[in-house]
Order: C-alpha cells, then structure tokens, then sequence
C-alpha cells in the first residue's frame, strides 16, 4: 500500500512527465491557451493514462513479455514477443483514445470543439506512450502500482497543462517582445517552471 | 541639489528626440528619475491618485532590507575572523565584511541596470525601478565568496529571462532574484552550497556548515543554539541569518503597507504546522526539530518577509493569498526534511508557487463570479 502510494506522489511531482522527461510536449504547448480547454485535455490524459498503462501492463506481462506465454502451455515457456511492444502499446492507445474522444463528443460538444485535432492526437501523445514504456522498463510489481503509476503521471502532466494555461492567460497583455508572441514565450515559461519543480528532484520515497 | 538640477536640464534637450544623444535617452531617464519624481502626470481617464509609486514602492523595500543587510555584512567579518580565531573591535568586522560585499553589489547592479537599460532602449520603455530591489536581494542570498563572473551570469539569466522577456517590470512570473539564485544553485553548485562557502576565507580545519547543512547530514549535535538562529551569529548568506532585523524589515513592510499581512502570516503559519506534523510523525531527527525553529533556521524568514510577499509573482486575490502563503511554508519546510538534495527549500518553494499562483488566482476568481452568478439568479428569481 506504501509503495502504491509513492509511486502515485512520485510520478506526479519527481518524475513529472513535463518537466522531468518533457514528454507529451506538443500538445502541452498548442493547447494550453486557456485554463478550461486545458482542464479538459488534462482530464483526458488522466484517464487514458489510467487505462492504458495497467492494460499494458496485463498485455506485457501476459503476452509480452520473455516466458509470459507460460500460462497457455510450456511450449511457449521461452517465447520472447517483447519487440511487439510498440506495435500494441499504440493498437491499445488508440482504441482507448477513440473511446474518450466518442465519449467527450456525446457528453461536451464544446469541449469537443475546443480540443479540435488534439483530442484524437492524445493518440500520438508521447506522454501516453512514455506511460506504457517507462511502466515496462521500471518492472513494476503488480497491477495496482502500474495503475496508480498511470494515474500519477496523467496528475502530473494535468498539473503542467493547467499551470502553464493560467500563466499564458496572465500574460495576454504583457509587453512580450513580437518575436517571442507565442511558442517562445512558451518555451521560455516551460524552463522557468521545471527550474521550479526540481525543488523535488532527489526525494527518494 | 540645485546644481544637479541645472546640470540635468542643460543635457537634457541631447537625450530628446532630435537631440545628438536621442538612442541613450533611457539612461538619462533612469539617472533623472533616481534623483527627481518625474514630473509628467496623466491627464485623460479616470485614475486613482496617490503618492505611493512604484519608486517609493522600491525604495521602501530597500529601506526594510538595510537593516539585515548591515548586519549581515559585519557577520561575515564576524564569521571570518571567528573562523581564524581573531577578536578585532567592530568596526573591523563590519568593513571586512563590507568590502566582501561591495564588488557584489556593484556587479550585481552593473550588469542589471545596464541591461534594464538596453532593452529599455531597445524596446523604447521607460527604465523602472523594478531593478533597485532585486539588485539587492540577489547580494544578500548568495555567499559572500562567489565569483563575480557568476553573479554577472546569474543576473544577466535572471533579468533576461526572468523578467524582460515577459515585458519588464510588473509582467514577471516568477521572482527575478530568486531565478538568479536558482540558476546558480544548479549551474554551479559547488560554489553555492556544501560547507566551505558561506563563512570567507575561513582556515579549512573549521567547520563551516550551517545549521540546514548540519540537519542536513543528520548532525545535530552541532545545532546553535535558538538565540544564535534568532540574532543572527551563525554562518549563512548574508539577508537571512539574523531574524531579529529581518522581522524589523518585517515591521517597516507592513506598517508601509507594502508587503501584505496574509502572505507573510501564512507563509509562517505554513511553515510552523507543517513542522508540528513533522513532529507528530517523528520518525527521524530532522523530523523532531521543533516546528518553531524551522522558522528562525535558514532562509525562512527572510524568503517570507522579502520574497513571498513580492506583489507582482505572488497570487493577486486576497483569498489567493491565504493559500499560496500556507503553501509556500508548507512545502519549504517538507523540501528540507524530505529532499536529501537540498538542504534549503524556501527558494524552491517559493518558485513553485510563483508559478502556480496564477492558477490559484484563476480558481479564485472563477469562485467569485460563481457566487455572484447565483446571487443574482436568486435576487432575479
């Protein structure tokens, strides 16, 4: 339960796929204009995160992984599908995407606006991606740890998106130099905010 | 004065539009203002008028910060010749200390105002006084033996980056001398943290180490005692060791008006529960230091007097404030006890929270224009 529960702090604010990996970037900055759209996308993530990863981690430990097959008969003792990974971590990442994208239309058509081409692209998120992969590679005991590791790293991306769409908003009117309008400014934001969460870099939970 | 007055008027038709000067017309500005209130006023619109400005503003922050920057300067004379074992009178310890600090005070101003000016030129803004404070407090939270190039950089990273980008004064995110200070603790870390830096060519058999530092390793044995903390007498950057005359900066913010109550109570209220939670659980060392001494240790106060209550990165909403103040002491105090990186967090609790206190503003408001929404509806209804 300790350990299910560090994994959940650690994944939100030490290892926070923003800051600490700068994963799931491109989205971070094209959707980040306002705090609303930015909650829902935010929301999105966490809940795909939340399924993919202990989906994955059934797939990997299941089918994927050396000797997972054993279960089906001895045969399969020593077949190694691991370099299928990729291939099915995305098949399961965008069936999932597909799922949220028909729920939010039914559910909040605005949303569904505002999030536009990016809703579908969560797809192709390398956040989500990175979720899967970095749960394969850290060999996390059970299901409930790569839930809770899933759930953390959705938190964590969510915290990003959200503090930077509320900074964005802040400095609608600054002065910013014409060059920098836009992307720089982000891009400079984003750096100053990861000086700020290497406060919990080196907390070992 | 009268002198100087003439002397500014005769040079000022160069530094006007036409004149030989026109493109240095923001370093004439900002020698102009530093001397005499400008004396152009708005004219059109509705305006609140008062004599408080952004030059008094500044000034009177650096006023509150005169006292523990005295102070701190004689401590480093005190430290050193402490360290050498040497009793000179007073008067020494303070210029040796003085002397330690001046070329970083220098530096620190030359390079920020030089820049101000720059892009005030370049941007064709007025040169603000938003630098007079910063180039202070970044002085005041480095130790006292830093190269002068390092400071130079810190400096340039931090009003570049932390504040011109952004549009200048009043448009910054997050603290500029904090930025500063952050950019050379992970820049160049040896040269800002470990036991060798904040005590000035000490012998190396005498243990340098501040008391976060010691508590740090586990050591506490070592610990000053609580009277030290509170005046002052211990080895540290030169702003934060004495807590006696930051709470005297402390008392001249608030009976100003300057800083605001709510953050600089919250921040120690945060940092006072946030210990006694510690000491509930107990279970280590560092964790049974007493929650009011995480207070007087370290940067504490001086991040809560003269940094957290900055108005421009802080949360603007007063409800805001409650909570980005009790958040600010919170996680300071959890960053010392928990991270074994570092053994300081008000730095990086305060910038956590610069960065997020946008957001809390957004919520607070979004709170209020609910409640109204719902006022209204049942007055309509």
């Amino acid at each position: 339960m300790q350990e299910i529960f560090n994994i959940f702090i650690r994944s939100i604010f030490i290892d926070n796929m923003v800051f600490a990996y700068f994963l799931g970037m491109c989205s971070y900055l094209a959707v980040s204009k306002t705090v609303p759209t930015s909650v829902g996308l935010g929301l999105a993530v966490i809940f795909v995160l939340g399924i993919t990863v202990p989906v994955d981690y059934l797939l990997n430990e299941f089918v994927l992984k050396p000797g997972a097959m054993a279960w089906l008969s001895s045969d399969f003792a020593d077949v190694d599908l691991s370099f299928l990974s990729f291939v099915l971590f995305i098949a399961i990442i965008a069936s999932m995407v597909q799922l949220v994208e028909m729920i939010i239309e039914k559910f909040s058509p605005s949303l569904y606006a505002s999030l536009g081409i990016f809703l579908p692209l969560i797809a192709v998120n390398c956040a989500i991606l990175g979720g899967s992969l970095f749960m394969q590679q850290r060999e996390y005991q059970s299901l409930a740890q790569a839930t809770s590791f899933g759930l953390g790293s959705g938190v964590g991306w969510f915290l990003a998106i959200v503090g930077i769409a509320a900074i964005r908003e802040k400095i609608r009117y600054s002065n910013v130099p014409p060059a920098l309008r836009g992307l720089g400014i982000t891009f400079i934001i984003t750096g100053l905010m990861g000086i700020a969460f290497m406060s919990f870099l080196g907390i070992t939970i | 004065m009268k002198a100087l007055r003439n002397l500014l008027d005769k040079q000022k038709p160069h530094f006007e539009k036409g004149g030989k000067f026109e493109k240095l017309h923001a370093a004439f500005d900002s020698v102009e203002t530093l001397f005499y209130v400008p004396d152009k006023v708005t004219t059109k619109g509705s305006h609140f008028r008062d004599a408080i400005d952004m030059k008094r503003t500044m000034i009177t922050v650096f006023i509150a910060l005169i006292p523990a920057l005295l102070f701190g300067m004689w401590n480093i004379g005190y430290q050193h010749f402490l360290s050498i074992g040497e009793q000179p009178d007073f008067w020494t310890m303070f210029f040796y200390g003085f002397f330690k600090m001046l070329p970083i005070i220098i530096v620190s101003y030359g390079v920020g105002l030089g820049l101000e000016i720059l892009f005030a030129q370049i941007r064709n803004h007025e040169v603000n006084e938003g630098f007079f404070v910063s180039g202070l407090l970044i002085p005041m939270i480095v130790p006292p033996e830093i190269p002068l190039w390092q400071v130079g950089v810190a400096v340039a990273f931090a009003v570049i980056f932390g504040k011109e980008v952004f549009g200048g004064t009043g448009m910054n995110i997050v603290n500029p001398a904090l930025t500063a200070r952050a950019f050379l603790f992970f820049a160049y870390p040896t040269d800002i943290s470990g036991d060798k830096v904040w005590i000035a060519e000490k012998l190396d058999s005498f243990s340098g180490a501040t008391p976060l530092g010691n508590a740090m390793i586990g050591d506490f044995s070592n610990m000053p005692s609580a009277m030290d903390m509170f005046m002052g007498t211990i080895p540290g950057s030169v702003g934060e060791t004495s807590t006696l005359m930051i709470l005297i900066g402390a008392v001249i913010l608030l009976l100003t008006g300057i800083a605001n109550w709510r953050i600089m109570l919250t921040v120690f209220a945060g940092g006072y529960i946030m210990g006694l939670l510690f000491n509930l659980w107990g279970a280590n060392a560092y964790m049974e230091v007493p929650a009011w001494q995480h207070l007087i240790m370290g940067g504490f106060a001086f991040g809560a007097v003269f940094m957290a209550t900055d108005p421009v990165t802080g949360t603007q909403t007063t409800k805001g404030m409650y909570y980005y103040g009790f958040l600010i002491g919170m996680i300071a105090v959890l960053i010392r006890v928990f991270n074994p990186a570092y053994p300081e967090g008000m730095m990086l609790a305060i910038l956590l929270l610069n960065v997020f206190a946008p957001l809390i503003d957004h919520y607070v408001i979004a709170g209020n224009i609910k409640r109204r929404l719902k006022r209204l509806k049942a007055l309509t209804n």
